[in-house]
């Protein structure tokens, strides 16, 4: 952006401004366009996933207002923009006010590293997985604060719910990205796209791989376990279904939205459906290749860019276009997938998710970090890091034997730690069980 | 899979076989796996019981499932389509077996004779109460009362869900589409009945009130076949009417043939030329109890507003001799079945007067003629056998006309000539 503002301001008109102003208005421009786009990505996605779990409930799902019920989400924008704003008694008034906004502007704050195509990043920062996830975890602190200032249980055991919640499952969330981490190096998610060009084999690993964008991390034992575990936490992280823990409607009323009306509700609302794209396109990016596909390498190559200042503006856009269309497309199949187990799993209890959580998904990373350790010591590592045995190897072979040790490693310890889990969810059992028959007797007699 | 039993069909659905779980986490693959199937079936309709999966919505006000024959959702009235008649014969079942009383009705009744006949006059069902339970067409006789199909019942307007004969009203042919096979079973037994209960109603009463125009073609059928009934029936007995008699001709007539019989008897005993006063005091006494009797069985066929009879006053003089009393009796008779006549002609409707003028005007000029002649009769026994014979065919006429649609007796004529030729009677 700011190289086509500055080529507009400077070049064609010859204005030559000084470099802040261009920046400052390629990055209002960014701004604006991505705090336009946000609001339509939930209004699209309320009504995807009411279509998407309708059909799976053989049902239709709203196809009354407009086509095919596309409108829905206007209709319920208006209807939420004219709900009464009602703020309780005994609610701390501002904190009250604050917390949709604390909860909103994290999510807001993501996009800012969410590369949509080749090129088209508002900020490529070295640490953007890092950011990515450490701005995430500041909306735990809005819905605290609507759990406490409501002033109502359900709100504060909601909010204390979605806190535990947040805060235990970020550990496995990030430890899964570690490993990929591990694997490029770095925590660019320009850089991290870049390395997943290839076909089934990332061109990073074996150099001469044809580039059809395919080199996916997710075609490495290493990177399809890391995917599983993430994915699963993405699912907490965004309180979906099988983890709505915090605000399962049948135990405790909306959890801490429970006090909230109007577009108050709608922040939060909001907030929870960017969370999901956002969570859902990161998954994309960092497994799937965001924008990388077959095709969007070449146009890119032949479009202007750092690397080639004099190519044709038309590859530029056609690259662009193919990039976005590839990254949606992923991530709404994330997004579908997320509506799919919503379909199929009933909600977890508190404490299965805990355990789930800290006894089987965190293990699982930390062997995955080793896994990782493995296939980056025998595919980049060599006489000076100390790897002597490798060093004739061609890179195929090195590619396949880490291929294979990962794999074995991953699934013997994926089958090893699900029966180990097993066993201690079936002991926790017996012990609950006992426990409650002595109650039981003790209380009879 | 289904099960076929005596009373219909068990519907089995069979789960997908269980897989072997080697792998831990399988099972939630499993729960995936249907409810893939679910969302890739769903772009079909569901094809019925056995299919578990498809769409099952219905998109309702475009889409509308064929609703099952015995569908019951509120009760109508049916009326034959050809005839137009009600099929309800106002029996009261229905009414009484309502348990949440919502049907009301008054029963038709005769305007002639305020009789009830077989017909319902006003039939209403306070549709919000009704709890569609479908008694009420069970237990009719008549199959008069069926449930109809139509559920889109909400409206704005209570008062509206009070619904009334003419909006009960439907054909045959209606129910016949939502129920075809219901209906057949039905239709001989029911129409066999319709049939003998349309013969019992006179007039119009018991026809559709919405169908105006079979209404009109029905009355101006009655009219024809009075008139023609009417026509040759003025100067003769009169036996050529198909219908039975009502009994109160019956009853007309039959007082008319006692009151010519004791003129008769009268005339007999006094056979000589010159019949002396009081000598046969027994046999007046009888000209004057039929004259009485002739004059009371005419007067039951009067509408209840008629006046009071005044003829009875002057039976209390003592006749001076046996011909004289046998004319009174004749005249006393004559008067009664004229008077009859007046009172009944008032209910008919009298749009039909003029047409029917010209069928009314021939009994009437025979009516007077007779008095006229009765008056300057010799004082025989011959006369007052005619006398007697009059008064019997006047009586007729006049239950005839006060009972048929178009009343051939006007009033004015009967006037200008009845009060006077009595008068002349009493005095000659």
């Amino acid at each position: 952006m700011y190289d086509i503002v500055n080529g507009l301001i400077n070049t064609t008109f010859g204005w030559n401004w000084p470099g802040w102003v261009i920046a400052l208005i390629s990055h209002l421009l960014v701004t604006t366009l991505l705090f336009a786009i946000a609001p339509f990505q939930m209004l699209f996605l309320t009504y995807y996933e009411r279509r998407a779990i309708a059909r799976m409930q053989d049902r239709i799902g709203p196809n009354r207002v407009g086509p095919a019920g596309l409108l829905q989400p206007i209709a319920d924008g208006v209807k939420m923009f004219t709900k009464e704003d009602i703020v309780p008694a005994a609610a701390d008034r501002w904190v009250h006010f604050l917390a949709p906004c604390v909860v909103v502007a994290p999510t807001m704050l993501m996009f800012a590293v969410l590369p949509w195509g080749p090129g088209m990043v508002p900020v490529d920062l070295n640490v953007g997985l890092l950011f990515f996830f450490a701005i995430s975890s500041i909306s735990a602190v809005g819905l605290l604060m609507a759990g406490l200032a409501s002033s109502n249980k359900f709100a504060l055991l909601g909010a204390m719910r979605a806190v535990a919640q947040m805060v235990s499952y970020e550990i496995p969330a990030v430890l899964s990205l570690l490993a990929v981490v591990m694997l490029t190096g770095t925590l660019s998610i320009v850089q991290l796209i870049e390395a997943q060009a290839g076909l089934f084999i990332s061109s990073a690993d074996v150099p001469g791989v044809p580039d059809l964008g395919l080199g996916w991390f997710i075609f490495t034992p290493v990177g399809l376990l890391a995917f599983i575990v993430f994915f699963i936490a993405a699912l907490a992280e965004g309180e979906r279904t099988p983890f709505d823990i915090p605000e399962a409607d049948s135990e405790i009323v909306a959890g801490y939205m429970t006090e909230y009306s109007g577009m108050k509700f709608g922040l939060f609302y909001l907030a929870q459906y960017v969370l999901n794209f956002l969570l859902c396109a990161i998954a994309a990016v960092i497994f799937f290749g965001g924008w990388q596909g077959p095709g969007v390498g070449w146009l890119y190559d032949r479009a202007i860019s750092p690397a080639n200042p004099d190519g044709n503006w038309v590859f530029n856009l056609l690259a662009g276009f193919l990039g976005v269309f590839y990254l949606l497309a992923k991530t709404y199949a994330f997004f579908f997938v997320m509506v799919w187990l919503r379909g199929a799993f009933p909600r977890l209890r508190v404490d299965q998710l805990m355990d789930f959580g800290w006894k089987f998904l965190i293990p699982l990373t930390l062997v995955n970090i080793v896994s990782a350790a493995i296939w980056v010591a025998l595919l980049r590592w060599g006489p000076e890091q100390g790897i002597t045995f490798t060093q004739n190897w061609t890179p195929i072979l090195r590619w396949g034997v880490a291929f294979a040790v990962t794999l074995a490693v991953n699934i013997v310890a994926y089958i090893a730690l699900a029966r180990i889990f097993a066993a201690s969810q079936a002991e926790q059992g017996r012990i609950d069980l006992d426990e409650y028959r002595d109650t039981l007797t003790a209380t009879l007699r | 899979m289904t099960v076929k039993i005596e009373r219909g069909q068990i519907v089995t659905v069979e789960r997908g076989k269980r897989t072997a779980r080697r792998l831990p986490g399988m099972g939630l693959l499993d729960g995936m796996a249907v409810v893939w199937k679910h969302w890739a079936g769903s772009f079909r309709k569901n094809q019925g019981f056995n299919d578990i999966h498809g769409v099952f919505t219905y998109e309702y006000p475009e889409e509308r499932p064929k609703l099952p024959e015995a569908y019951r959702n509120m009760p109508i009235l049916l009326y034959d389509d050809e005839t137009s008649h009600e099929l309800c014969t106002s029996c009261f079942q229905c009414e009484r077996i309502c348990p949440p009383q919502v049907i009301h009705m008054t029963q038709a009744k005769d305007p002639a004779t305020g009789k009830p006949v077989p017909a319902v006059a006003e039939f209403v069902i306070e549709y919000d109460a009704c709890m569609s339970c479908g008694f009420c067409a069970e237990v009719c006789p008549f199959d008069a009362i069926k449930m109809d199909h139509e559920f889109e019942l909400s409206t704005a307007d209570h008062q509206k869900l009070t619904v009334f004969k003419e909006q009960l009203n439907r054909p045959i042919s209606y129910y016949e589409r939502i129920a075809p096979t219901m209906w057949a079973e039905v239709r001989d037994g029911a129409m066999k009945k319709l049939q003998g209960n349309i013969k019992r109603r006179p007039d119009v009463i018991g026809m559709a009130p919405n169908l105006a125009e079979k209404i009109a073609a029905r009355r101006r059928e009655l009219e024809a076949a009075a008139a023609a009934a009417t026509a040759p029936a003025a100067p003769a007995a009169a036996p050529a009417e198909g219908r039975k008699l009502t009994p109160e001709e019956k009853a007309a007539k039959l007082a008319a043939i006692k009151a010519a019989n004791a003129a008769k008897k009268a005339g007999d005993t006094v056979e000589p030329p010159v019949a002396p006063a009081g000598a046969a005091p027994a046999d007046e006494k009888a000209a004057r109890l039929a004259a009485i009797r002739a004059k009371n069985a005419a007067r039951k066929g009067e509408a209840p507003d008629a006046p009071p009879v005044v003829a009875g006053e002057p039976a209390g003089e003592a006749p001076p001799a046996d011909e004289k009393a046998a004319r009174l009796a004749a005249i006393r008779a004559k008067n009664a079945a004229r008077k009859a006549a007046e009172g009944s002609d008032g209910a008919p409707v009298e749009a039909n007067v003029a047409a029917t003028e010209p069928a009314a005007a021939p009994p009437a000029a025979g009516a007077a003629t007779s008095a006229a002649e009765a008056a300057t009769a010799p004082a025989d026994e011959k006369a007052a056998r005619l006398a007697a014979i009059r008064a019997k065919n006047a009586a007729r006429k006049a239950a005839g006309g006060g009972s048929d649609a178009a009343a051939p007796t006007t009033t004015g004529n009967v006037d200008s000539g009845g009060p006077g030729a009595s008068d002349d009677a009493a005095l000659s």
